[in-house]
């Protein structure tokens, strides 16, 4: 089966200000997404994870590259019709209802009226806003245009649902609820791509990662691929006389001697954790090596 | 064509719950009302005086709030962002555009309609205590080319707001409106420069104004005839002519408008 997205040296350079200075927020940017998987686009703030998903949603041009998505141009009417997009902090008609709103989108679609309202209020049950559809959105909490947001993503039953921060402005029992709606989605059988900058999201429910600083892409691949399963050192806690204290063995050390030292010693273990690479650790070195290497455009702030 | 009509109920919603338009509509209705009180002192001529102020302040009315919310129409959904949500659904880009136009010319419809009920309770109410004709048709043609003339002005105010901020847009329009209602002593300005290239270039610049005078042409030669829209000099032929040059100019405008449109990087 064929990529539900391709993406292929997609660039996008912007020429700003009086002078029309160049700022080049991506490059040479490739990617696919595979039929129902869950794809977590991952970046720091300002890596370009927004002007690539804009790119693929035909709201900006790339410079260079091109995009398809179901095997198609992406600026097709007959894709967008089986696509659902999520914009980051989406903005809303403030004079509208949540079910207004809901409306008006699948009038978009085409849906006929019965069926738009039906599917208004489906979607505002499946996403805890039941009792808030008929609030005008001035008076919705980011919180709940977020997920007003994720609704109107889905009032065309998607395919590919494609979501721009979508855990943004939520709580944590708010950002748990969307994890788990994109885990239904995929058993639905549709394709999620969604862009973070929070590890432990990705971490917790994507098949694979793609990780772009600074405009570029600099891993992608399953993410027990990308991780590096070298042990970086294992960490001891010994309990002795009612003190704990913790010890950082490196990874050629031998870690059954040195327990049987602490025992010998009186002491008791209470926990040993080898350390291996992780999300976290891959995401710091690449944005270290992205850096060093010139290519990131973002300004480290020194504390 | 059901996405336009979808974005232009959603622009004509927008319209009529924006209290700023209720406050210009109960402005006017005040106004009209007073032109009976206005009245009084001209004598014999009571119900021109109530029709020609009437008209007058429909005009004035209907081409504030078609520039004011015209200038509005697209800068705002590129300001406030709302146009991420609705870009990557299946419209064209030209359809978004023409809807936001065709909900425009909705709502300006209906408060022109709102208006134009008060006008002809008024001129009830002046033809039943002075004497004097009251010719409804000739209302009627008069505000048909009034309309006319909001929807060629909304047109100019969308093709700047596609592009610029609504300050600039909304001189830009105000400047082209009172260009437009001078286009009859421009002409003879223009055709008074001696030298023979310029006013060639200055004639062909004129054209690009929308010749808003045609719209409310009043006791003035236009083709060779006497015409008027207070009077009953301007027939229904007239008001054809008139309505196909303003559905034409406003056409390319709003064209010029889904041209730009359609080349934006929404950042």
């Amino acid at each position: 089966m064929s990529s539900v997205v391709e993406a292929e040296k997609l660039q996008k350079t912007f020429a700003l200000g009086f002078f029309r200075k160049k700022v080049h927020a991506v490059h040479d940017v490739s990617f696919t997404v595979e039929p129902n998987e869950i794809f977590g686009f991952l970046g720091p703030n300002g890596a370009g994870k927004t002007t690539t998903l804009k790119m693929l949603m035909g709201l900006i041009f790339p410079s260079q590259g091109q995009a398809r998505i179901f095997g198609r141009p992406i600026r097709e009417r007959a894709v967008k019709q089986r696509l659902g997009f999520l914009p980051e902090n989406p903005y809303f008609y403030d004079y509208l209802s949540g079910a207004e709103l809901l409306g008006l989108m699948g009038h978009l679609f085409g849906l006929p009226a019965a069926e738009r309202k039906r599917r208004a209020r489906a979607l505002l049950e499946r996403v805890g806003l039941g009792r808030a559809g008929d609030l005008a959105l001035r008076k919705y909490s980011k919180g709940m245009l977020q997920r007003l947001g994720i609704a109107q993503a889905l009032v065309n039953d998607p395919e590919l649902v494609v979501l721009d921060e979508p855990m943004s402005g939520l709580d944590p029992i708010g950002r748990k609820e969307v994890r788990d709606l994109i885990v239904e989605l995929k058993r639905e059988g549709k394709t999620v791509l969604f862009s973070t900058h929070i590890l432990s999201d990705v971490e917790l429910i994507c098949d694979r990662v793609a990780i772009v600083v600074g405009g570029r892409m600099r891993d992608v691949g399953p993410l027990k691929a990308l991780l590096s399963p070298r042990l970086l050192h294992t960490e001891v806690v010994i309990d002795k006389e009612g003190v704990q204290t913790a010890q950082r063995l490196p990874p050629d050390a031998d870690v059954d001697a040195a327990l049987r030292e602490a025992l010998a010693g009186g002491g008791k273990v209470v926990s040993v954790a080898p350390r291996r690479e992780s999300l976290e650790d891959l995401f710091v070195r690449e944005v270290d090596a992205a850096d060093v290497g010139g290519g990131a455009e973002r300004v480290k702030v020194k504390s | 064509m059901s996405r336009v009509w979808a974005l232009a109920l959603n622009t004509f919603r927008e319209a009529v719950r924006n209290k700023v338009l209720y406050v210009l509509l109960l402005f006017a209705v005040v106004l009209l009302g007073l032109t009976y009180f206005f009245s009084q002192g001209a004598l014999h001529e009571q119900l021109r005086v109530i029709r020609d102020v009437g008209l007058v302040g429909i005009e004035l009315v209907g081409a504030l709030i078609a520039i004011f919310i015209g200038v509005n129409l697209v800068y705002k959904e590129l300001d406030r962002k709302t146009v991420f949500a609705l870009i990557p659904k299946p419209i064209h880009r030209w359809e978004f555009v023409l809807g936001k136009y065709v909900g425009m010319l909705l709502t300006l419809a209906v408060l022109m309609a709102i208006m134009s009920l008060t006008l002809f309770a008024v001129l009830a109410l002046g033809a039943a205590v002075f004497s004097g004709d009251n010719d409804m048709s000739t209302i009627v043609r008069a505000i048909l080319l009034i309309y006319g003339e909001v929807a060629v002005i909304t047109a100019v105010a969308v093709l700047f707001s596609s592009f610029s901020s609504p300050i600039l847009s909304g001189a830009l329009t105000l400047g082209i409106f009172v260009v437009g209602h001078f286009t009859p002593e421009l002409r003879e300005l223009v055709a008074k420069v001696e030298s023979t290239p310029l006013r060639v270039v200055l004639r062909g610049g004129m054209r690009v104004f929308p010749d808003l005078h045609l719209f409310y042409v009043s006791g003035s030669m236009v083709g060779g005839q006497h015409v008027s829209v207070h009077g009953t000099y301007v027939d229904w032929s007239y008001v054809a002519v008139a309505g196909a040059y303003g559905t034409l100019y406003a056409a390319v405008a709003i064209a010029l408008a889904m041209i730009i449109f359609a080349r934006r990087d929404f950042v």
